[in-house]
């Protein structure tokens, strides 16, 4: 059963305003204006997609690229250009109620009122007062103007209302983002429940481990065309490739000499064909091939591995042993005994150095994944060997665990 | 459990579509309701006099427009009181006034709560409506205390207030609704509405009777729909001249017009109304 279709769909905005900066058009103009062409924007084109009762979709995407509008279709608050949308189902979000508060009226009277907005009847909610009341936690609070709440009571007073809601179709925007870690977590555990009980989510995102650990498939968009879709895992890794090779190069990798260049990187796991995943614990070499155009003594070829947040995550180096590299072609290659990175992607950096001299510098010129191997968790595999001793309880007391 | 199914599709101009529309704004009756509610006690939140202002208003507008047009000049009222004579008339135009002023104003006011949640946008301008209805009943005990005063009983010719009050109202949505509309778009509108509304009150008859109206431009002064039912409210209650069922069968069927025809259009801008507001 299909909950959610979408069939075709496009969203094209018309920007007119103008900028304050921006001259003023001749009167005519202004009064023609609709007439005139007209500054088009496509936040949607042509997008089809379909969400089955229970699975949980996830959409990524940079800023711009379409994401919000998707919701925006769905909930009706306007409406597409083109295509078809069919929704099957109660569909409510589960966004900032409290945005919709009204700071004169007491929290109670903005229950009321945004409980009857948000689709519930007025009996409903008198009725699920008390349960909301206890959820938020705000106590005698609910009688004073919401202009005397914090930010935070506000938040979890619209959350109450949130959860009381009972739609068969979940939208979450960017829910998480918000409130302190207690709140995070309840709305987690709300969701999940949720999830539990078989609902259909859309589920938007920057934070792509949600995604990865909410979701049954993902979408990516960019620039309002879906580019990619499948299991979350896929799709939040293209994302990060798409994200991360697109990133400006450095500095240094200007005004570097070439007298090497580096043509090709490649990486292969025992037992595994060239760039396919490797895992975490086995053995794999990495390659690269390149070409000298002069003779260099004291060349240091460089690997860099980036986590997908852009940190530098390690490198290898050829520094501890200079090598003289001829005039010609060649490759390089390390070998490492055991993989120890974190499954993920990687990004890659390869450089050949000389002294405080940049020979050359391939940025972000390849991605290195890593599968899911023996073990996931932390931020790295660190290879080791086990034994459970029996009877030695009498070790020594320096190494007592606290 | 069914699940209603929804299918969104570009929005499309359709008269037919109407009684669809109206079927499914009675599943929001609650949230109109509430909205309405909630229009009267966020106007008097922090005020002294409260919902007093409600008959303060007109009762102030009254008295300057007693001593302005009884003191000053001399408008003919048919035998009538000035002061009960004019405020049989004002009283059903300061309801359409102040219907009007706030729905043309209520739905850029709420763009944030349009930008989180769907729900039929014609309950924002319905619901000023509905709370300037409100207002009008509180205010008729001002009413109710002049007729005393001066006299004045009930007859069964004040059964002609009923189609003269429902005519009004939905002369008023259709206007409001489309009034409303075109301010999401031409901010100009709200701009214009005071003194729009100050020019359609001197072309109605409330401080004045229509029989000051010369003969040659009555057929032009009729073309205003408020001018039968403003006669048929006052001629009703001071049982003064009626101007018959024919004028407010017109202005009943131009009202009816106006409103199915405004109605069809806010629901064909409603669709895109959050993305140029």
């Amino acid at each position: 059963m299909v909950d959610i279709e979408f069939h075709n769909v496009s969203k094209r905005y018309v920007r007119r305003e103008m900028g304050a900066s921006a001259p003023a058009p001749p009167l005519r103009d202004r009064l023609f204006q609709w007439r005139t062409r007209r500054d088009e924007f496509w936040a949607l084109r042509d997008a089809s997609f379909q969400v089955e009762r229970g699975e949980a979709l996830g959409i990524i995407g940079h800023n711009g690229a379409g994401k919000s509008t998707i919701l925006k279709l769905l909930s009706r608050i306007t409406a597409p250009t083109a295509g078809e949308i069919t929704v099957r189902g109660r569909l409510s979000s589960l966004i900032e109620v409290s945005s919709g508060f009204h700071s004169e009226f007491t929290g109670r009277e903005n229950v009321y009122m945004s409980g009857v907005i948000f689709g519930m009847s007025r009996r409903e909610v008198i009725a699920k007062l008390p349960s909301i009341l206890e959820f938020s936690g705000i106590g005698d609070f609910i009688d004073v103007p919401v202009k005397r709440y914090s930010s935070g009571m506000c938040l979890r007073l619209g959350f109450a209302i949130a959860a009381q809601l009972n739609p068969d179709i979940l939208l979450l925007d960017e829910v998480l983002a918000v409130g302190d870690v207690p709140f995070q977590w309840r709305c987690l555990e709300h969701i999940q429940r949720m999830k539990q009980d078989g609902r259909t989510i859309v589920f938007i995102s920057h934070d792509l481990a949600a995604v990865e650990r909410l979701c049954d498939r993902a979408i990516l968009l960019s620039r309002g065309r879906i580019v990619c879709e499948g299991k979350p895992q896929d799709v939040t890794l293209e994302y990060q490739r798409s994200t991360l090779l697109a990133s400006e190069p450095p500095e240094h990798e200007k005004g570097v000499s070439r007298k090497i260049e580096c043509t090709n990187f490649t990486y292969q796991g025992a037992n595994r064909a060239a760039g396919e995943p490797v895992r975490p614990g086995e053995a794999m070499s990495l390659r690269v091939d390149y070409i000298a155009h002069e003779t260099l003594r004291d060349a240091v070829f460089n690997v860099y591995l980036y986590w997908p947040s852009g940190y530098l995550c390690t490198q290898l180096t050829t520094a501890d042993r200079a090598a003289v590299v001829d005039k010609g072609s060649g490759c390089v290659e390390f070998f490492c005994p055991v993989v120890n990175l974190r499954p993920g992607m990687f990004l890659v950096d390869v450089s050949v150095e000389r002294c405080a001299e940049v020979v050359d510098w391939r940025h972000r010129c390849a991605t290195l994944r890593v599968d899911e191997g023996p073990v996931v968790l932390g931020d790295i595999y660190m290879p080791h060997q086990h034994s459970i001793l029996a009877n030695r309880a009498e070790s020594c007391a320096a190494s007592r665990l606290y | 459990m069914t699940r209603p199914v929804q299918i969104i599709r570009p929005p499309s101009f359709s008269i037919r579509e109407v009684a669809r529309h109206l079927a499914r704004l009675t599943e929001y009756r609650d949230l109109l309701c509430t909205l309405t509610l909630h229009r009267i006690n966020l106007r008097y939140k922090q005020s002294v006099l409260g919902y007093f202002w409600a008959i303060l208003h007109p009762v102030l507008l009254l008295l300057l427009y007693t001593i302005l047009f009884s003191r000053f000049a001399s408008v003919p009222t048919h035998g009538a009181p000035y002061a009960i004579f004019a405020f049989s008339a004002l009283l059903p135009w300061t309801f359409f006034s102040n219907g009007l002023s706030g729905a043309t104003v209520g739905l850029p006011a709420h763009s944030n709560l349009m930008s989180k949640v769907y729900f039929p946008r014609e309950i924002l301008p319905l619901s000023y409506v509905f709370a300037a209805l409100l207002d009008l009943l509180i205010a008729s005990l001002v009413l109710v205390v002049l007729m005393f005063y001066y006299g004045y009983r009930l007859t069964a010719g004040a059964l002609w207030t009923i189609p003269a009050m429902v005519t009004l109202t939905v002369f008023l949505t259709g206007v409001a609704l489309f009034a409303s509309s075109l301010q999401v778009r031409f901010r100009d509108v709200g701009i214009a509405m005071p003194l729009l509304l100050q020019v359609w009150m001197f072309a109605t008859p409330i401080v004045y009777s229509r029989s000051s109206v010369p003969e040659s431009l009555r057929r032009w002064y009729d073309l205003n729909p408020l001018v039968a039912i403003m006669e048929t409210f006052r001629g009703a209650l001071l049982h003064g001249p009626i101007p018959g069922p024919l004028l407010l069968t017109e202005s009943m069927a131009v009202s009816l017009l106006i409103a199915v025809a405004s109605y069809a259009w806010f629901k064909h801008v409603e669709a895109t109304m959050l993305d140029v507001i």
